[in-house]
């Protein structure tokens, strides 16, 4: 390690060659450490949106009636709905996923901690574990509704006046129930939730190049020597 | 995992975002595909006997499947007692609205507290009365336009006024007038609705009681009725209501000033020879005795002063209601009579409230008064002399603008929104169409047969929009299939927006024979689509009864049994009421849809029970269980597949019966 110039020592690459790329990398730095904040913004925005949303149509509904799905509940034309599906013998929609409800803003608090988290700490080699939990909580919502789906289109109750058989309503697109036809799509929540991903993503990609031209690369591994923007970071307090 | 796959994945999850919001659009479903339109029209044509006049007229009012009506129509229901709302310009009837007759469809009258008190409030005399000469209904006005919220209606036959709301085109109050024996010139409106304006036709001692005909000249009274209107609480106050006594003349129609005209009334009237018959005793009927001076009066009545003089407890009350007597009225210049010829019918106020129009009826001319002039003269106090009451006399040609000869038998009058007049006449079948600037006559255009009321779009607010006309026709005569010697009235819809008149189409009435009618822009329109889950439409709030899922119960006290119902698709809660006989039983019966159109009835058979329960209407029902035996309840709309098994049973155990305490089924 050589003294530089400006009093601070540096790697030889940069600390000869190119002080302004130094400079860049700090404010890279906050570049990461931003789009991970903006990102866990984006989840708690998500809790209070729509992210999920159904559209049946049949001849008696001109309009449609509408289903939509949030992290705290359903919405929409539930009333109607349940009890159309009561002839079925499908349950209320109110008691679906209500342990995952209850959770949610829990599961969002979660991620904000472990984002955060993970993007100081994380050392070079889990340095794409924030973007993985900020894939993975869309991923698990999508799994968990589609569980939903199939536990109340089979889940009926034998005594019900219409006997039909037992059926999984579509997640994704079209369908067809009886007299109705089906859509099902994502909604601004799920999408926000994907655009935090897509953010940390592009964070996690920021980061690699941060890190690669770190001073303290060789000696990073599952946790950051320097905080990633802490003291030192970039190599110097070495 | 790569950094740059993470790289990837966001410009993927971009794109996906993208996608997201084109998707977000909400989806239609497929419709059907056009039937095959290869039939030539003229074949068509050809082969139906039509004009290309007929094909032009049908264009104009055929309204497709899925399109909705420009206009609607609210018809006088005649003997009915009903309002017949009719759309325009499709001629189709949309609602019978039950005003003073029971209408079963709507649970009118059949049961339910709220409808029952509403006819019940309109009792006259001691005899039940279950029928209503309606004649002329009117909109709630704000600055003299129709704003949409509320419709006023009078019976003719038995003096009172009915307010429909029309947030859910519901009877809400009737209202029976105790001084008078029938009304005609009403229910008119002043134009920011402060009041309802019912005038009495056949004169009567005030009060209806006994005076011999003798005595006609001086105790029999013609009134105006001045109904207070609440339009917050959406009811006539009767308690801030007041009447103008008026001369024994046949008081006929009314209308009330607007813009320079307001706080002004004006009434025609005909009999001023104040004939009372006697064909038995070989004197000449009322028909010639009435119609022997070739003028009448136009009665002007100050109604703003006249407030005042009631407030300032200028007023005589009998049965209840404050009526400015002539002495007060004709000192004080509140009311004044203008001559009028001759035995005159319509009495209508052009839109810029400027003229009085007056249809003639057994005199060729619409007279055409001036506010202006009038006033001019009441404030003068420049009269021709008084009446046998006392009542100032205005000078005819000194009140008029002019006259317009219109033909043979002219009555009622509308306007357009150019500065027409259009005038029904009734001997000569026509319309009459003339200009209200230079009072000349433009077009008369047939129609069948013997028109008597005319309207037109928005035609005696302030701003009418022109567009059509209706001919109410008081016979069809050979306009339509036979269906026995009571022919169905026929209105025809007449196009006024070109040079010409054209007359559009037919439309029977086979429910009644309708008087006045009203047409509004549906746009100014706003009814509800659904109530509520619990709303009483009566109070117009969540009933206290109202009961919720969950919340079902049959509460019994002594003899009294309360059933908290409700209904949805396809079930009651309960579905079995076991009472015994003579127990009086309270049904409090929630609707618990909340979907358009989602409509159910309810009766107990054999209880003359009828109710209808739109979404979220709750109705509290009342009988005694006075005939022992097995009664099923049930679903009166078909509301869905399973609507047949929306039932139930009524179980009435007869008094002293052994298996009374035994529980019938205990699981």
């Amino acid at each position: 390690m050589a003294q530089g110039a400006d009093g601070h020592r540096h790697l030889p690459v940069l600390a000869t060659a190119e002080p302004q790329k130094a400079r860049r990398m700090t404010a890279a730095r906050w570049v990461v450490v931003g789009l991970a904040a903006t990102a866990v913004v984006l989840y708690v925005v998500a809790l209070t949106q729509p992210w999920w949303r159904f559209w049946l149509f049949a001849p008696q509904y001109p309009k449609g009636l509408e289903l939509i799905i949030s992290l705290k509940g359903v919405a929409g034309d539930v009333r109607e709905i349940d009890t159309i599906n009561h002839y079925i013998g499908m349950g209320h929609l109110e008691t679906a996923a209500t342990f995952e409800r209850r959770m949610a803003a829990y599961g969002v608090g979660a991620i904000g901690v472990l984002v955060v988290g993970l993007t100081l700490l994380s050392g070079r080699k889990l340095g794409w574990l924030a973007a993985t939990i900020g894939l993975l909580f869309p991923a698990v919502f999508v799994a968990d509704s589609m569980y939903w789906l199939h536990r109340f289109g089979h889940d009926l109750d034998p005594k019900a006046p219409l006997h039909i058989k037992a059926f999984t309503p579509q997640m994704f697109g079209t369908g067809i129930i009886g007299q109705f036809e089906t859509y099902a799509a994502p909604y601004t929540g799920f999408w926000l939730a994907l655009a935090a991903f897509g953010l940390l993503a592009i964070g996690t990609f920021v980061r690699s190049r941060v890190c690669a031209s770190c001073g303290l690369a060789s000696n990073c591994g599952v946790v950051c020597p320097s905080a990633f923007v802490g003291p030192g970071a970039g190599g110097g307090a070495v | 995992m790569q950094s740059r796959t993470f790289a990837l994945l966001a410009v993927a999850s971009t794109l996906a975002l993208a996608a997201g919001v084109v998707a977000c659009q909400k989806p239609t479903p497929k419709g059907n595909a056009v039937l095959g339109a290869s039939q030539s029209i003229k074949d068509l044509m050809q082969k139906r006997g039509l004009t290309d006049g007929d094909v032009e007229a049908a264009l104009r009012t055929y309204v497709p499947s899925g399109k909705l009506d420009d206009y609607m129509i609210f018809a006088s229901g005649g003997q009915s007692g009903q309002i017949i709302t009719i759309g325009v310009p499709s001629m189709r009837i949309l609602k019978v609205i039950g005003v003073f007759t029971p209408e079963p469809w709507q649970g009118y009258g059949y049961g339910d507290e709220g409808s029952m008190a509403v006819l019940a409030g309109g009792k006259q005399g001691t005899h039940e009365i279950k029928w209503a000469d309606v004649h002329h209904p009117n909109l709630s006005e704000t600055k003299g336009d129709y704003d949409g919220q509320f419709i006023f209606v009078n019976d003719k036959a038995n003096a009172r006024v009915a307010v429909v709301d029309l947030s859910d085109f519901m009877t809400k109050q009737i209202v029976p007038n105790p001084l008078v024996s029938s009304d005609h010139g009403g229910a008119f409106v002043t134009p920011d609705t402060d009041y309802i304006v019912e005038t009495s036709q056949y004169p009567a001692p005030l009060g209806r009681e006994y005076v011999p005909i003798t005595e006609y000249k001086d105790k029999y009274r013609g009134l105006a009725m001045f109904w207070k209107f609440d339009r917050q609480k959406g009811r006539i106050d009767v308690a801030n209501s007041w009447a103008v006594e008026l001369p024994p003349y046949t008081q006929d129609l009314a209308d009330a000033g607007k813009l320079v005209s307001d706080g002004f009334v004006f009434i025609n009237s005909f009999n001023t020879e104040m004939a009372i018959g006697g064909t038995l005793e070989g004197k000449p009927p009322i028909e010639s005795g009435a119609s022997q001076n070739d003028m009448d009066y136009l009665h002007v009545i100050d109604w703003r002063k006249a407030e005042k003089l009631v407030a300032a407890g200028k007023a005589t009350t009998i049965k209840g209601i404050r009526v400015l007597p002539m002495s007060v009225t004709a000192e004080e210049g509140v009311l004044s009579l203008i001559g009028e010829p001759k035995s005159p019918h319509g009495c209508d106020v052009s839109p810029d409230g400027k003229d009085i129009v007056v249809g003639g009826k057994l005199d060729t001319h619409g007279t055409v008064y001036s506010f202006e002039k009038v006033k001019a003269l009441i404030d003068a106090k420049k009269y021709e002399g008084k009446d046998a009451y006392g009542v100032p006399i205005l000078p005819f040609k000194e009140a008029i603008r002019g006259q317009v000869e219109i033909g043979l038998g002219p009555l009622h009058t509308v306007f357009d929104d150019k500065g027409n007049a259009y005038t029904s006449v009734f001997l000569e079948s026509v319309v009459a169409k003339w200009s209200l600037k230079d009072l000349t006559l433009i077009e008369k255009l047939p129609v069948q047969y013997n028109i008597g009321h005319i309207l037109s779009a928005e035609g005696d607010t302030v701003s009418p929009d022109g567009k059509y006309v209706v001919a109410m026709n008081k016979m069809s005569i050979d306009r339509f299939t036979g269906v026995g010697p009571l022919y169905p009235q026929n209105f025809q819809l007449v196009d006024i927006e070109g040079e010409k008149m054209r007359l559009l189409t037919d439309m029977p009435i086979g429910l009644g024979e309708p008087h006045y009618s009203q047409m509004i822009k549906t746009d100014k329109l706003k009814p509800l689509k659904i109530y509520p889950v619990g709303t009483n439409p009566y109070t117009g709030g969540i009933d206290p009864s109202a009961t919720l899922s969950g919340k079902e119960r049959i509460e019994r006290k002594g003899t009294t049994v309360d059933v908290y119902m409700t209904a949805i698709r396809s079930h009651f809660v309960p579905d079995r009421i076991e009472v015994d006989e003579g127990d009086t039983v309270n049904i409090h019966l929630t609707s618990l849809e909340q979907s358009e159109d989602q409509t159910h009835g309810f009766t107990i058979n054999m209880y003359n029970i009828d109710i209808s329960l739109e979404p979220g209407k709750h109705q509290n029902l009342s009988f005694v269980a006075d005939m022992p035996g097995v009664y099923p309840m049930y679903c009166t709309e078909f509301c869905s597949a399973l609507h047949l098994e929306m039932a139930g049973y009524v179980l009435i155990k007869p008094k002293g019966d052994a298996t009374k305490d035994k529980p019938v089924d205990k699981k």
